[in-house]
């Protein structure tokens, strides 16, 4: 090997172990954008709908759009990088040098896209984790309507019972004494009850309007499905903090690496050295022996 | 295909929004004035007896389909407003078509009753003076 190239490696090396810092700007991360409403009709949607339906408007974003595009350049830089394997372990001399630290670069680069695309993932995550918050306030806003709402709620609730439990004593009263036939309501509430039974039925076992279910088989509802998205989203952002710590450790690795080369060619420059041993004064003692 | 998915979606929503927004106020409006009215057929004393007792008798028949109205309104339901709030304070007062026949009273009997006015308070008053 040439001392220009051992220098070539050896700078390059140095490069690259400076340059091994996660967290370095990420242009898709900063531009890419969802931002998702809570609206009264999100709200509303079926539990089962709720989740496709954000997914979809996910992937329609320019985040979700940016955080595929990271995902399939990932997939080619982990192609490269086994293919940057299979070489170094088939090359030998320069060759392998050169390929190692090729394999090195790749990488860095690596780990700066998984960087990347943890940021992406994990401004997903966020935005889906404050989406749920805020739908999940909404809901509480929606059951407490002010003070006296639980009052009034309970006034028209037995209201209601009493109605229920006396209608039809109410009416066969009433129509006894009366030799005049139902109201035009009364008919035509009826029939469309008849109708709205029907419908309701079918609404309740149609497959998108099921409810969410816990493990045991409990249905769950509006609001602790709403709160079993915010834990399992926060949990999936627990995740991301424990891959960032594992690609922590992968910078470490290639920063040590690239020490590691830096120090090869360090002494392959001390090896082409025409510096001897004649700078110790004990190998000069035989110059002073003589006269 | 995902076109043809995003035009079915958008009209479905578009159905619900509709359907959710046509919820209509106004029943309890409705049996606050028609109560109002009856009361003043109670208490009008220039109206003759069986001219009161037939209109009473037509105002009930209003007033059952209108006090089921109102208990089958969605839209009250925790609703704060004094209105509300009056209305389903007391059953007997608000229904009283509703109460009167399930308890087989008359509607007068059982409107004064509310007020703990009845045949034996009446008997045992005693007039003098304020």
């Amino acid at each position: 090997m040439t001392r220009r190239t051992s220098m070539t490696h050896l700078v390059f090396a140095s490069t690259l172990l400076a340059a091994t810092v996660l967290g370095a700007p990420l242009a898709q991360a900063a531009n890419a954008n969802w931002s998702p409403q809570s609206s009264e009709r999100l709200v509303k949607l079926p539990p089962t709908y709720l989740k496709k339906s954000l997914d979809h408007d996910f992937q329609q974003s320019s985040l979700g759009e940016a955080l595929g595009e990271t995902e399939e350049d990932i997939s080619l830089k982990g192609q490269t990088l086994a293919d940057l394997k299979q070489a170094i372990a088939s090359s030998s001399g320069d060759t392998r040098l050169e390929l190692r630290h090729e394999f090195l670069a790749e990488k860095r680069a690596y780990l700066d896209m998984m960087t990347e695309r943890n940021a992406l993932r994990r401004q997903h995550l966020e935005t889906k984790r404050n989406l749920f918050e805020d739908m999940l306030d909404h809901l509480n806003a929606q059951e407490n309507q002010g003070p006296g709402a639980e009052e009034v709620i309970a006034n028209q609730d037995a209201a209601f019972e009493r109605f229920e439990r006396t209608y039809a004593d109410v009416d066969k009263n009433f129509f006894a004494t009366n030799m005049e036939p139902e109201s035009k309501y009364a008919q035509q509430f009826s029939q469309n009850m008849q109708a709205i039974e029907q419908l309701v039925a079918r609404i309740e076992n149609h497959k998108m309007n099921a409810s969410s279910m816990t493990d045991d088989g409990l249905p769950l509802t509006r609001k602790e499905h709403l709160r079993r998205l915010v834990s399992d989203t926060q949990s999936e952002l627990s995740i991301i903090e424990q891959e960032e710590t594992i690609l922590g450790y992968m910078a470490k690795l290639v920063a040590l690496d690239a020490m590691d080369l830096a120090e090869d060619g360090m002494d392959m420059e001390l090896a082409d050295s025409d510096v001897t041993n004649a700078l110790k004064p004990a190998t000069s003692v035989s110059y002073f022996l003589d006269n | 295909m995902l076109k043809h998915t995003l035009k079915t979606l958008l009209v479905g929503t578009c159905i619900v929004a509709g359907f959710s927004a046509a919820a209509e106020a106004g029943t309890l409006e409705n049996l606050e004035r028609e109560r109002a009215q009856t009361i003043q057929y109670f208490l009008d004393g220039q109206m003759e007896a069986n001219e009161r007792l037939a209109r009473i008798e037509v105002s009930k028949r209003r007033l059952i389909d209108m006090e089921r109205m109102v208990l089958r309104d969605k839209s009250l339901r925790g609703k704060t407003t004094p209105i509300v709030r009056r209305a389903f304070l007391n059953y007997d007062v608000t229904f009283m078509a509703h109460s009167a026949t399930e308890k087989n009273l008359t509607m007068v009997d059982n409107w004064l009753d509310q007020f703990e006015v009845n045949t034996d308070t009446l008997m045992s008053a005693k007039i003098g003076k304020r």
